[in-house]
């Protein structure tokens, strides 16, 4: 009974450990960007909140924060209109035709960004949208399509089909009931591949660094810039930003759909 | 209720515009890009030529370091896996009230930009940093040591970034075994050793399967890590195309290597599915009621 004591204990002892080392970097960014000393430190010494106050003062970053949320948003905005569209599209589908097509939608995700960036650098450049705004938009939306058509399909998919009987019964034709049914019934899963995509574009390194425009950084670019000659406290402002902007979509998402319907 | 097919068509079509023009087209750029003759003046000539290919190979240096990107990736993966599996193993066995609590606890990482977590790593690792205090106050060291810029550093970062994508998978596998499987091996008399060994660890397989191809795919292609953290201490395969492409303006070379790369990783992910395929076949037998 006690060597099981033990072993129990240990177990426990072994996954703190392992959930630890998981948030370790993430708490650590935090509690360094409150940090009212003047060098990075960290267990951090007193407290103030001068760097984001730096961080907000400091023009690269701000600009950089605000290309980075309207990237975000557009690309939000695109992709959970195409998504739903192409989700919508797969359930007409007879099922031989399905599988592709959803294959086709998921190969971004399966495919490394980085490869995908250098495919899209070299295309750009040839059809003359080389290191522009609307190049770096595509490559957003391109990567992140795929988030928000799984959490659509997902949703799409626990429709039970009577609903749509009922409603052509009734007399509503192919267009009105997907506005009026379907459309209100998937609403969660849109929610939530909303938010991934803007957290997902949010984030998007490998993709902003090659197809970024002259002079055009997005957040997590400026934050490399940064990095490169400066270590203080004001970069893990910045850090500290994209985690609040991960956990207002987390919120989100169990405000509006519940975090356990959403995964 | 099926729509008439031209509507339908109208649904599809933004998507299918997008992934063709702006995802399989850029592929295939790639391909042609990699035969085509560098150029002094732009990123590329017009003539066609196999000359990147063969300066590829007889150069000794790329071939080191895509042998090196190679068991880089292939340490992260075991690590990963290893790490993982007791993760996945209490998430799928944890009751109800707390599930939520932990499954945010692996996915959360996940919603934070790699650069942020590799950032978090060079706080806790660098000169002044807690790592550094702790073995000076243990009297290890006498004074602080170099921790950043080391390929172990970018093992480490990478495996923290990845482990969710194999926790995922594994998870999966866990919860899909039938609990009918556990009674009758503990009626049969196998005590939770035996039971993990032969009944737990062989049904995980396909779980494992598919988070050891995600990670090793995600490792090899990773780019900010070993930049961030390698510095020039740790010259990768993604580095190095990068390099080609953004600093030395060498796009046929540049598109030369991110080919040989794909196909390496190609090669090694074939390798593995076919050596497991037994394992997998085992799994997907003890599955059927």
């Amino acid at each position: 009974m006690k060597a099981r004591l033990i072993l129990g204990l240990a177990a426990g002892a072994g996954l703190g450990i392992l959930y630890a080392f998981l948030l370790a970097p993430l708490v650590v960014v935090v509690l360094a960007s409150l940090s009212g000393g003047e060098v990075l430190a960290f267990p951090p010494t007193g407290f103030s909140l001068k760097w984001f106050a730096k961080f907000f003062g400091h023009e690269s970053f701000r600009n950089a924060l605000w290309l980075s949320l309207q990237v975000a948003v557009t690309s939000t905005v695109v992709v959970a209109v195409v998504a739903t569209m192409a989700a919508l599209f797969q359930r007409g589908l007879s099922r031989n035709l399905a599988g592709p097509f959803r294959t086709l939608l998921l190969m971004p995700l399966l495919m490394p960004e980085i490869l995908t960036a250098i495919g899209l650098l070299f295309f750009l450049y040839q059809i003359g949208l080389g290191n522009t705004y609307l190049g770096l938009q595509i490559g957003h939306v391109v990567i992140t399509l795929p988030f928000a058509f799984l959490s659509i399909t997902s949703a799409l998919d626990q429709v039970d089909p009577a609903l749509e009987e009922a409603s052509a019964s009734l007399g509503a034709g192919y267009g009105r009931t997907t506005l009026k049914v379907m459309l209100p019934l998937i609403k969660p899963g849109i929610i939530t591949g909303g938010l991934f995509t803007f957290i997902v574009s949010f984030d998007m390194f490998a993709m902003s660094f090659l197809l970024k425009t002259v002079g055009g950084n997005t957040l997590p670019l400026a934050l490399f810039d940064y990095l490169k000659y400066d270590f203080d406290p004001t970069a893990a402002a910045a850090a500290t930003v994209s985690i609040l902007f991960a956990l207002a979509v987390v919120a989100l998402v169990e405000k509006l759909v519940g975090l356990r319907r959403a995964f | 209720m099926t729509a008439r097919p031209w509507r339908l068509a109208i649904l599809g079509a933004p998507a299918l515009f997008l992934l063709v023009v702006f995802f399989v087209l850029p592929y295939g750029e790639i391909v042609m890009m990699s035969f085509r003759t560098p150029s002094s003046s732009a990123p590329y000539g017009d003539g066609v030529t196999l000359a990147n290919y063969a300066r590829m190979f007889a150069d000794g240096h790329y071939l080191g370091i895509l042998a090196e990107t190679v068991a880089v990736g292939a340490s992260i993966t075991a690590i990963c896996l290893l790490i993982s599996f007791p993760i996945a193993l209490h998430l799928s066995n944890v009751g109800d009230r707390w599930h939520t609590l932990f499954y945010a606890c692996v996915v959360s990482p996940l919603l934070v930009g790699v650069l942020v977590r590799n950032f978090g790593w060079m706080i806790i690792l660098s000169f002044n940093g807690p790592i550094n205090q702790i073995l000076l106050a243990l009297g290890l060291i006498d004074r602080p040591v170099r921790l950043l810029f080391t390929v172990e550093v970018v093992v480490l970062a990478l495996v923290h970034v990845f482990i969710p994508f194999m926790v995922l998978p594994i998870t999966t596998a866990l919860r899909n075994i039938p609990p009918s499987l556990y009674e009758a091996s503990r009626s049969l008399g196998a005590g939770r050793f035996a039971t993990f060994w032969r009944v737990t660890l062989p049904l995980s397989f396909p779980g494992v399967q598919s988070g050891v191809i995600l990670v090793f795919v995600l490792a090899i292609s990773a780019y900010v890590t070993p930049v961030l953290l390698g510095g020039q201490f740790v010259v990768l395969m993604p580095t190095v195309i990068v390099q080609q492409l953004i600093a030395a303006f060498a796009w046929p070379f540049g598109a030369v290597l991110a080919m040989i790369l794909t196909l390496s990783t190609l090669t090694c992910v074939l390798v593995f599915a076919f050596a497991t395929r037994g394992l997998a076949r085992r799994a997907a037998i003890g599955r059927t009621p």
